[in-house]
């Protein structure tokens, strides 16, 4: 082993201890800690688990997972066989509607649907001016509407991953099966569903994980018996109530710990049952199938569905940014410029911390992902699997987690980093670690060994290969990387939320803030459509960078 | 009647043509190869045969049953076995479950599945592997396995997609001979596909030679081998020296045709191939390099006898090869061992008249 490689995983170890460890176990031991005699015990864990009100929020969270993967299932299963497999008009239009969710802030979503499905939101009240019903309908509150709207949000894992199933298996695992006498739905049940579970768990694990992270939507319908509600409200508003805080912690650690067992045995089941056959002579894109006329207009249908409710949020979001008091009725009738007045000329700071945060996070982001994307491929440094699995399992930890502990660690003592701005790109870059380092990881994975080591013969040193040959070889994996995690970056609240202080708000806690405390719909829309178009122009951008110029320099069987 | 009739096939993949309206026929227990090299359109007629690919026009008759003319019969309820390039043995399921696959989906009960199923995998030699699952096997026992699952329903027509190109070249040897005597014991009509000629000439009773989606040419090994119809074939199939010319002279009582070259007058061929032959036609006199004999010296009762100089020497283990340069024209000559003659020195060649055949 090179020194050099030596010293980068020291390094590497050092910001994770940092970063990672450090404060995660802080929050650890504070879960331990007892508020009424100050000392410590296992008391908050026992209480947990003999108040009922605690094991229902425990108990509500897994039924609602479940809820939620059920139902992504159900609609993903043919909504991904469709996409994958159907030769359709429009379809890469469907396709990117349909997998729009993922970059979109989860909240907005909520926000366009409270304001569409709400008990006077447009549909009841067009409903009821047409006099189909005379009391609104609750459309989104309660567990119902939870589940609507995180599915909803969710739906895309699952499609990728069952997609990426359809479209990878190899075909003649199919074809044996229909020469073996088997009809369509038949093979499908039997061979092509059994052989994408690998890669739907993939999706699933984080579908399923999702409402052990997610306090918001929640809390915003009006539903707060779940583990992170509980613990956001513990922590956030009883500051004073020193035992709640405590149990806040509490519940915070064990939604991590399901987490991350839920992650552990998914990756552990999906290495197992991994099925890499012979797969000679495949196409790319797998099998396309002619459907029929009416499997045509019938699946047609069912895309256009999916993508109209995706579409609501953009624009509901767009009618409430552009109006005035847009109340009872079911569409709005002052149009305005007022909200973005509001927001550029009276916060611009909220758009220029959101950028300046999200820029450094992204510079911390490729400090360290791109080198340990190099251990992890390209040497065999002891103790980097070590790495690798560390920061993996940062995709299974709850962004409240990482916030809560960041809170305790930093706040004062050794590191008092949490009186500084600097926490809020640290917060974002430590949340969203593995994102960068995946795709660099993987454009790694595809890049010729031989390419670099042909520089190394020509007597080029390591360092200046890597900038030389691997760094602009890996350029187009690197972008896309850049642009997912500043786009992630930019959306992420559930950990600033609690590490922000007056004026270090970003555009997120600006939307929530004025949603939630001071009831400024208009506002709050405004700055959640900016998002989404400041989000649209950086999917442009990388949609550009992915299929454009530079696909067509290295991209793979460019015709 | 033939068992399978291929009728006019046509198929076509946007504009590349695969398959150009092709007439087959294979009888009842025969095995047919379709051989060709890649995207000859062997691979996509099996798998018209099989229902894969639906042909844009044509027919195909198994068992006097058209498939395509009277509504197409999907591959479900052909009632055909297959075996794929890639094996294609579902990896989630365990090898008496891959099996006995296509007998569940007939409403067998399970322990007579049990029984077949085993039978099958004992009489391709695998025994005690049922319960193993895929991934747990070779190359060589997952082929097994496919062959297997293809001959349990004991189907009326059993297809073979390159099935051993996946093996290592000794297991490859001894296969063929396997899955020859095997189909033949339980004598069901088969269609093979491959692009190595050795293979084809080993397993099948007859072979299709295929080229850019017609067929050049059906026949025994030994016909094709001996008698190829055309250029192609005769490039194909082993190795072939071709000697352009120009007919001089047609002899049809004697069966006799005179070919001029470049370096000879009159080249004798016997083989009466060309029957349309005339005069002035361009042809190539072509002849296997093992045809072509190497003399000590003179000899002026045999025909066809020309100087060469030897260009290139090559040692293959069992003979040599020696490339003659006669004039501008490069002649290949399987020779044996002992053969004394160093590169640079001349040597007379002799072309036997039996074996010259003619080809435009």
């Amino acid at each position: 082993m090179s020194r050099g490689n030596f010293s980068l995983t020291a390094f590497l170890w050092a910001v994770i201890v940092l970063l990672v460890v450090y404060p995660l176990s802080i929050l650890v031991v504070e879960s331990f800690r007892l508020a009424e005699s100050g000392g410590w015990g296992i008391h908050n864990y026992l209480e947990f688990f003999q108040d009922t009100y605690y094991l229902k929020t425990f108990s509500n969270t897994f039924l609602l997972s479940t809820l939620v993967l059920v139902t992504t299932t159900l609609f993903g299963i043919p909504l991904s066989y469709i996409l994958a497999r159907y030769r359709q008009r429009g379809k890469t239009l469907f396709t990117a509607l349909i997998l729009l969710p993922i970059v979109l802030p989860a909240y907005a979503g909520v926000f366009a649907f409270v304001i569409f499905f709400g008990k006077f939101g447009t549909l009841n009240l067009l409903l009821m001016d047409y006099g189909i019903i005379r009391t609104p309908i609750n459309f989104i509150y309660g567990l119902h509407g939870l589940v609507f709207v995180q599915s909803l949000h969710l739906l895309p894992f699952i499609v990728l991953s069952l997609s990426a199933g359809f479209t990878t298996i190899d075909p003649s695992f199919e074809e044996a099966a229909e020469v073996e006498g088997a009809s369509g739905f038949r093979r499908f049940i039997t061979v092509t569903l059994p052989l994408c579970t690998p890669t739907y768990l993939a999706g699933a694990v984080i579908v399923f994980l999702w409402p052990f992270t997610d306090w918001l939507t929640p809390m915003i319908l009006g539903q707060v018996d779940f583990l992170p509600s509980v613990a956001y409200i513990n922590i956030a508003y009883h500051f004073t109530d020193v035992h709640r805080k405590y149990m806040g912690i509490v519940a915070v650690v064990i939604s991590s710990l399901v987490c991350i067992s839920l992650f552990l045995v998914a990756r552990w089941w999906v290495e197992r049952k991994k099925y890499t056959g012979l797969s000679k002579g495949t196409t790319s894109e797998g099998r396309v199938i002619e459907p029929g006329p009416v499997i045509r207009s019938l699946s047609t249908l069912y895309t256009l569905f999916i993508s109209a409710l995706v579409l609501l949020i953009p624009i509901v979001l767009g009618l409430a940014a552009f109006s005035r008091r847009w109340v009872f009725e079911p569409f709005p009738t002052h149009w305005t410029l007022e909200n973005f007045r509001a927001i550029l000329l009276e916060s611009p700071l909220l758009i220029q911390n959101s950028f300046v945060f999200s820029f450094i996070a992204l510079l911390f982001g490729m400090a360290f992902g791109l080198p340990a994307a190099y251990l992890i491929v390209r040497t065999r440094v002891r103790g980097k699997d070590a790495l690798d699995f560390v920061i993996t399992l940062m995709l299974a930890f709850p962004g409240i987690a990482v916030g809560v502990s960041y809170m305790l660690g930093f706040w004062e003592g050794l590191l008092p980093l949490a009186t500084h701005w600097i926490i809020m790109p640290l917060a974002l870059f430590a949340r969203r670690l593995p994102y960068f380092l995946r795709m660099a990881h993987s454009s790694y994975l595809q890049l010729d060994v031989s390419l670099e080591e042909a520089s190394e013969v020509s007597g080029v040193g390591k360092f200046r290969t890597f900038f030389y040959i691997s760094l602009p070889l890996l350029l187009k994996g690197v972008l896309v990387g850049v642009v997912m995690f500043f786009i992630m970056a930019f959306q992420e609240i559930s950990t600033a939320i609690f590490l922000y202080r007056g004026g270090w708000e970003t555009l997120p806690i600006g939307i929530y803030l004025n949603w939630h405390r001071g009831m400024e719909f208009g506002i709050a829309a405004a700055m959640a459509f900016l998002m989404i178009v400041i989000t649209f122009i950086l999917l442009l951008i990388i949609s550009r960078v992915g299929g454009g110029v530079l696909k067509a320099a290295w991209g793979p069987g460019t015709k | 009647m033939a068992f399978i009739e291929i009728r006019n096939l046509f198929k076509r993949f946007k504009k590349v043509v695969a398959v150009n309206h092709i007439h087959l026929e294979v009888e009842q227990g025969e095995m047919l190869t379709l051989l060709g090299p890649s995207g000859c359109g062997k691979t996509t007629t099996l798998r018209c045969i099989a229902g894969l690919e639906k042909p844009e026009e044509g027919d195909i008759l198994i068992d006097g049953k058209p498939m395509l003319s009277q509504g197409f019969v999907p591959p479900s309820k052909r009632g055909i076995g297959m075996v794929f390039q890639n094996y294609a043995v579902w990896p989630h399921m365990k090898v008496l479950h891959n099996v006995g696959y296509g007998l569940t989906l007939q409403k067998i009960p399970k322990p007579k599945i049990r029984e077949m199923a085993l039978q099958v995998l004992d009489l391709v030699g695998l025994k005690g592997l049922e319960n193993r699952y895929p991934s747990q096997l070779s190359g060589g026992q997952q082929q097994r396995v496919a062959l297997a699952r293809a001959l349990v329903r004991n189907p009326k027509v059993l297809l073979l997609d390159e099935p051993l190109s996946n093996l290592d070249a000794k297991l490859r040897e001894k296969m063929r001979f396997e899955i020859k005597s095997l189909v033949k014991r339980m004598g069901i009509t088969s269609v093979y596909v491959t692009h190595d000629q050795a293979e084809a000439m080993v397993i099948s009773d007859r072979i299709a030679v295929m080229d850019s989606g017609n067929v050049a040419q059906i026949g025994t090994a030994e016909e094709i081998y001996k008698k190829p119809a055309n250029r192609f074939v005769a490039d194909f199939i082993g190795t072939m020296n071709f000697i352009p010319g120009e007919v001089v002279e047609v002899l049809k009582d004697s069966g006799v045709v005179y070919v001029r070259a470049e370096f000879k007058e009159k080249i004798l061929c016997r083989t009466n191939t060309l029957e349309r032959m005339t005069p002035g036609q361009a042809v190539y006199v072509s002849i296997r390099p093992e045809d072509v004999d190497v003399l000590a010296e003179p000899a002026p009762a045999r025909e066809n006898v020309f100087k060469g100089t030897i260009a290139h020497k090559a040692y293959l283990g069992n003979f040599l090869y020696f490339f003659v340069t006669v004039h501008n024209t490069m002649i290949r000559v399987q020779v044996p061992h002992h053969l004394p003659q160093e590169e640079g020195q001349e040597l007379m060649l002799s072309l036997d008249p039996q074996k010259c055949v003619i080809l435009s």
